[in-house]
């Protein structure tokens, strides 16, 4: 008799629960069918995206902007290093701009942690409700911030997706090229082993964009331009220093005759340089990121080299391209920021330098 | 022999459970029996064995103990500021274990004197202390850690045998005999079986409470300067979400989330049945997304055979009775 009522209840559930979905599962594709498509094609790396340098050639000086600039940015998290430069490079680009004549602020906060991804939201929610004048985002994942983007259109606010994640619905993407830092990696690596040899990824996060892309583009570019260079084995390692450390040390033991080793970011490349000291071997090892200590780990001889993306001026970018957008320019969908790869040669040299760097023009 | 058979059988089981990873790795790879490889397993095991031992005193009370990746990481960054400072090892690796003790008995205090649930207060914590190790370095990694250091807490002591995998027997072995062969031990069991009972038989159940978490707090200091000594490097990030590898190990040894029931072989064991598991993935070339699985399944296993290993005793029990 107990039993009968459980299945009872049981089917009652499911019915329920299949006239809900049957009911939701329509209106719910109706509204996002648009944006979802979009949010799972667009990948900036698949992008025709121009670089500064063009964007500044095609559109000329940057434009006046009247009255008072209030800019919003929001960043994954200062936990960082990364993002707490990618803040300095907004206070630059807010200082710098002053000069120029225009009256503005860039307020940058972050969320609290990369897995606060409704606080994130709710600092933009809050910022959309204060009537900032522009925003610049960067999502803790591809999704979090969509809702926050759709006020913000209907409010009028332009939103600029600053490096990953990626937001599909907005209306310009600034950041560096995930996969070409790969590649730059890969290249490097080649042109050290002459073209052949065992390597092998560390990859960081198998969810994060920027981690399936840097593989990727490593992968690619190796399979058409080395074939002699074999990856004999890629792992994740969660972008943690200790586990990658554990990792390549058995792959040292492995694969005796591994030559190089590319890590997602420095953190796990700085663990694997721990690795390879410790097993007294021979094996260059590749970051991304370009941190403090990757640049001193360089100096010191230890790391080989590391992909920077320069976020002090990746900022900046995204501040000069946001300044053009409220002046009515025309904005491309994706616009490339500089990256570079760092190793004993040029690790001195200042970015500005390595990247060609130079201040926009301006209008006022 | 019997009476061996039934006092370890839960560690038996694990030690089978391993056995037959172990072979089944082997038979795909050979090279996972080198020496090397086995010594490389009980080296990587030593930081999730030593959270994973403090975690289960604390799980035996029927409690759990979430910050201990939190406090991993002011113990990294304290004690690597301490050593950078010009602070001498051993003087350096006391003032962590304080530190970790410190933290511990905050965490108990919570529990047992503010009567906060385990869970939820540790889970407070795990963000406040997290916050800490943040604030104490501006988010900075603490760098050039002294070699006197680093030799000391995992420099090579016998052949290939370092300090840091010592350290992780010693570590097995007291607490072992502070579980199994001390008043505190036989309290902790008692506290998580049934607190009230306990505290009607007139044990001071909050003193001993406090002290769990306080003890697990020093094994956490520890695994922490382990873990600085290796990468010669203190980040605050470190040691995010490893408190779920922790109540893994201690689960498959056997460790009763419930409380009461618990043993620091099996957790011992069990930290290296994990790390063997890892090893061996990493070395078959296993997709990254299939060991998530793979590791997954294991612990619900282990936890699985452990549920049927009571219902079987329950059933002879029954049959006992009845005859």
């Amino acid at each position: 008799m107990k039993k009968n009522r459980l299945w009872a209840v049981m089917a009652a559930v499911v019915m329920t629960a299949g006239m809900m979905t049957g009911c939701t599962e329509p209106a719910a594709t109706a509204e996002s069918g648009a944006e979802g498509a979009a949010a799972e094609a667009f990948n900036p790396d698949k992008e025709a995206g121009v670089s500064i340098e063009e964007l500044r050639e095609q559109l000329g000086a940057v434009p006046k902007v009247d009255g008072e600039i209030k800019l919003g940015a929001v960043a994954k998290s200062f936990d960082n290093e990364y993002w707490r430069t990618l803040r300095e490079g907004y206070g630059e680009y807010q200082t710098k701009a002053a000069e120029a004549g225009y009256s503005i602020t860039i307020d940058v906060t972050s969320a609290q942690g990369e897995n606060d991804e409704q606080g994130q939201l709710s600092i933009v929610q809050d910022m959309i409700n204060k009537k900032y004048t522009g925003l610049l985002l960067s999502p803790i994942s591809d999704g979090n911030l969509t809702p926050g983007v759709e006020d913000a259109k209907k409010e009028g606010i332009p939103v600029i997706n600053v490096n990953d994640g990626l937001i599909a619905n907005a209306d310009s993407f600034v950041g560096p090229k995930a996969d070409q830092n790969g590649e730059l990696a890969a290249e490097w690596i080649a042109e050290k082993l002459e073209g052949k040899g065992q390597v092998a990824i560390v990859i960081g996060m198998p969810k994060a964009f920027a981690a399936r892309q840097r593989t990727e583009g490593f992968e690619n570019w190796m399979a058409a331009n080395a074939p002699d260079i074999e990856i004999v084995a890629k792992q994740n390692a969660d972008w943690d220093r200790q586990k990658s450390k554990d990792l390549v040390d058995k792959w040292i033991k492995q694969y005796p005759e591994l030559k190089a080793i590319f890590c997602n970011n420095d953190a796990m490349a700085l663990g694997v340089v721990e690795a390879v000291k410790a097993a007294g071997k021979d094996i260059l090892v590749v970051g991304v990121d370009g941190i403090g200590e990757a640049y001193d780990s360089i100096r010191k001889g230890e790391l080989d080299a590391t992909i920077d993306s320069f976020p002090l001026y990746k900022a900046q970018i995204a501040g000069e391209v946001m300044l053009r957008k409220l002046g009515g320019q025309e904005i491309p969908r994706v616009l490339w920021t500089p990256q570079a790869l760092i190793d004993a040669e040029n690790v001195d040299k200042p970015a500005a330098e390595i990247i060609g760097w130079t201040d926009p023009v301006y209008e006022q | 022999m019997k009476g061996f058979v039934k006092r370890f059988s839960r560690e038996l089981e694990v030690v089978a459970a391993l056995a037959v990873i172990m072979i089944v790795f082997g038979m795909i790879q050979p090279i996972y029996f080198s020496p090397s490889n086995l010594l490389d397993i009980l080296d990587q095991s030593v930081i999730n064995g030593l959270l994973a031992i403090g975690m289960t005193l604390v799980i035996i009370t029927g409690g759990i103990d979430l910050t201990v990746g939190s406090t991993l990481a002011i113990v990294i960054v304290s004690v690597g500021n301490f050593t950078v400072m010009g602070l001498r090892p051993l003087p350096a690796v006391l003032a962590g274990v304080a530190i970790g003790f410190v933290l511990g008995l905050v965490n108990g205090v919570l529990v047992a004197k503010m009567r906060l649930q385990p869970f939820v207060a540790t889970l407070g914590m795990m963000s406040v202390y997290r916050g800490v190790a943040y604030l104490i370095t501006g988010g900075w990694p603490v760098l050039n850690i002294p070699q006197t250091f680093r030799d000391l807490m995992d420099g090579d002591v016998v052949g290939s045998l370092s300090s840091s995998m010592i350290l992780f027997l010693a570590v097995t072995a007291v607490a072992y005999i502070l579980l199994k062969h001390t008043k505190f031990g036989t309290y902790l069991y008692a506290i998580g079986s049934n607190e009230e009972a306990t505290r009607l038989s007139g044990v001071n159940v909050d003193k001993n409470k406090i002290l769990a978490y306080a003890v697990c707090g020093v094994t956490v200091a520890l695994a922490a300067m382990v873990m600085l000594a290796k990468l010669g490097t203190g980040e605050p990030a470190a040691g995010a979400s490893y408190e779920t590898n922790a109540i893994a190990a201690a689960a498959i040894g056997g460790t009763s989330l419930a409380g009461g029931k618990g043993s620091i072989v099996g957790t011992f064991l069990g930290a290296i049945l994990l790390q063997a598991l890892k090893v061996g993935l990493v070395v078959c070339g296993v997709d990254t997304f299939w060991q998530y699985i793979a590791t997954g399944l294991i612990i619900v296993f282990a936890v699985y055979v452990d549920v049927i290993q009571g219902k079987l005793a329950a059933m002879r029990l029954n049959k006992k009775a009845k005859a």
